[in-house]
């Protein structure tokens, strides 16, 4: 079957011009809604996802869901740590697992107001743990059981005295900032301090998790069942891979749904302009439709070629929401993640995000174009030379 | 001479607004092929509508509509489509070319149908062009024609699939004396040269005089038939 030529449906877009633009613009803007919800949702989910480990172990108080419901006794860290023949040892036969304390506290913002910002207490074997995903970008690591703080990277120029020299006080106790680090996902978001000091500054006796080093593929369900049923300690046990990507997933789908319904609510909208720059470009080239009928172009090539024609006008909009939102790829956001915690992550507009917001223009345009094209491909020959 | 064109006991009506009008009214006519027809009549005479039938673009309430050896009247829309793409050419008023092809690309139009490689629609669009006198104007616009070479644009892409038939909707209409008679020229030459039935509706008595015979229809009848002389030149009445 033979169709219009693909050239008559583009340069028509060109001829009316101002038209063709609103229609984009529309379409465009709905894209955009879309795009940086997506965006939001990708900075926002490989935050966590892309430092998660699978040759790290999170154990958890058995029920607990985060490391803010968790909590682990000195002892039972200790029964973790040096009892898991599974844990890997370093170079002098220490165990490279630690026990970490988390607390969300309250600290001023620069730009005013206070946030939670996350504490964690953690031991020397941390910093072994992590290896180069924490690297120290200013100032010197912490020195263990001093009243020393390190900052993540993240929340300099975020949090009031979160630089290198700073003073923080963490209820009655004063601790000196003396490095900032980087790291992946939502470290980069944290306090690092002595786990002894911030146990004694925060008043905590329990543990929230011992991070540790296993190898990969071990199998942690097994090992979580061996402890079943000691009355010692029953962890909960998941490699930091799935424990990140549990932390993120309600939020992530919040993004995902509100986004989602924002793009549904402006994309109905969208679907109304596309039809109606369809029917009016329709209106306006009865003749033509007349002539095309008239030479011998059937039904189904007229209703191809105006679908047609409003998929590029959806495609336009696509793009020109994509382009909307790919200045702000990079940059930085906060926002509170499942523990009540300030975390920054980038705006991410992925090839999949950019993939998903032209398809959605697409079938803004698909479904935009269907009504008027099915109109003008049930026309008869006679009806659009009259009309035109 | 065998008949191009056959109309037997074919009837029109239009509804509109809870009134019938009936534009055809069993009418009976036949055309030969290779002969050149202006069709003339008052308004609402049914000159429109027989043209219509003719090229099937329409179909008859009653009675049967047969160009060569094909019954209009039994073929489905998408059928006629395939039939009008061809076997017939279409000349209409004003407003005949799609504005954002060029002159090439409009001729090329009812090529695309055919079964034809690029290079050779190509070369039947040119060829065409060529015989109506615009090889020169190819790849310009039609806004960048002036009215009777839009319509020789137009005589072009109806000829450019060779059909037999060619029908035109006063292709003068809007055109000045010398500008028409020269796009009349141009279907006689189509007509004597190359053999083409030609069936124009026309309002024009200087018009209908390069005809070989002209058809007058009054309230969907056939009128009266009138024969014109054939000299070797144009004429003119």
């Amino acid at each position: 079957m033979a169709l219009v030529p693909f050239r008559y449906n583009l340069r028509s877009l060109f001829v009316r011009s101002s038209s063709t633009l609103l229609t984009v613009c529309a379409i465009g803007a709905t894209v955009a809604v879309l795009a940086g919800m997506l965006s939001l949702q990708q900075g926002f989910a490989t935050l966590f996802q892309e430092r998660g480990r699978d040759d790290l172990a999170v154990f958890l108080r058995r029920g607990a869901t985060s490391e803010g419901e968790s909590g682990l006794t000195r002892e039972q860290c200790d029964i973790l740590a040096k009892e898991v023949p599974e844990v890997e040892l370093d170079a002098q036969g220490q165990p490279l697992a630690s026990a970490e304390l988390f607390l969300a506290v309250r600290l001023r913002k620069v730009d005013g107001g206070e946030t939670n910002v996350s504490i964690r207490g953690v031991q020397p074997a941390t910093f072994a743990i992590h290896g180069d995903d924490v690297r120290l970008r200013d100032g010197r690591r912490l020195a263990p059981g001093s009243d020393e703080l390190i900052v993540g990277e993240g929340l300099v120029g975020r949090i009031a005295n979160c630089g290198v020299g700073d003073v923080l006080r963490i209820n009655t106790v004063t601790f000196r900032i003396v490095g900032v680090f980087e790291g992946k996902g939502g470290y980069r978001s944290e306090i690092w301090g002595d786990l002894d000091r911030l146990a004694v500054a925060l008043q905590r006796p329990v543990r929230s998790r011992v991070l540790a080093k296993v190898p990969a593929g071990t199998d942690l369900a097994a090992l979580e069942a061996r402890y079943t049923d000691d009355l010692r300690v029953q962890p909960k046990v998941q490699t930091e891979r799935d424990y990140l990507a549990s932390q993120t997933q309600r939020l992530s789908t919040t993004f995902s749904i509100l986004g989602g319904f924002l793009a549904v609510v402006m994309g109905i909208a969208a679907v109304f302009t596309g039809t109606n720059s369809m029917l009016a470009a329709i209106g306006a080239r009865m003749h033509e439709i007349g002539i095309l009928k008239a030479i011998g172009y059937g039904p189904v090539a007229i209703f191809a070629a105006f679908l047609g024609e409003a998929v590029l006008l959806g495609l336009g909009g696509g793009l020109f929401g994509c382009l909307l939102v790919l200045p702000f790829q990079g940059a930085e956001t906060g926002t509170m993640n499942q523990t009540f915690s300030e975390v920054t992550f980038a705006f991410r507009t992925t090839p999949v995000v950019l993939a998903w917001s032209i398809g959605f223009a697409a079938a803004l345009g698909l479904v935009g174009g269907l009504w008027p094209a099915l109109r003008a491909a049930r026309m008869t020959p006679v009806q659009a030379l009259r009309r035109g | 001479m065998a008949a191009a064109i056959a109309i037997h006991s074919v009837t029109k009506t239009y509804h509109r607004g809870g009134e019938s009008l009936r534009v055809l009214d069993d009418l009976e006519l036949q055309m030969e092929a290779g002969t050149f027809y202006a069709l003339m009549g008052p308004s609402g005479s049914g000159k429109t509508t027989l043209l219509n039938l003719v090229g099937g673009l329409d179909h008859a309430d009653a009675g049967r509509v047969v160009v060569g050896d094909t019954d209009l009247t039994s073929l489905d829309g998408s059928e006629l489509a395939r039939w009008r793409a061809a076997h017939v050419g279409f000349v209409f008023q004003g407003f005949n070319l799609l504005p954002v092809l060029t002159a090439r690309e409009n001729v090329e139009l009812p090529l695309l149908l055919a079964p034809l490689s690029k290079a050779q629609r190509r070369e039947q669009a040119e060829r065409a062009l060529a015989l109506v006198g615009l090889g020169d104007r190819m790849d310009h616009k039609p806004r960048e024609l002036s009215g009777g070479q839009e319509q020789r644009v137009a005589i072009a892409r109806a000829i450019a699939t060779d059909p037999q038939v060619i029908l035109a909707d006063e292709p003068t209409g809007d055109l000045d004396r010398t500008t028409a008679d020269a796009v009349l020229d141009l279907l006689q030459r189509l007509n004597r040269e190359l053999n083409k039935t030609i069936l124009m509706v026309t309002h024009d008595p200087q018009a209908a005089g390069f005809a070989d015979q002209v058809i007058h229809l009054d309230k969907g009848k056939l009128g009266r038939i009138d024969r014109n002389e054939r000299p070797a030149g144009a004429r003119r009445v």
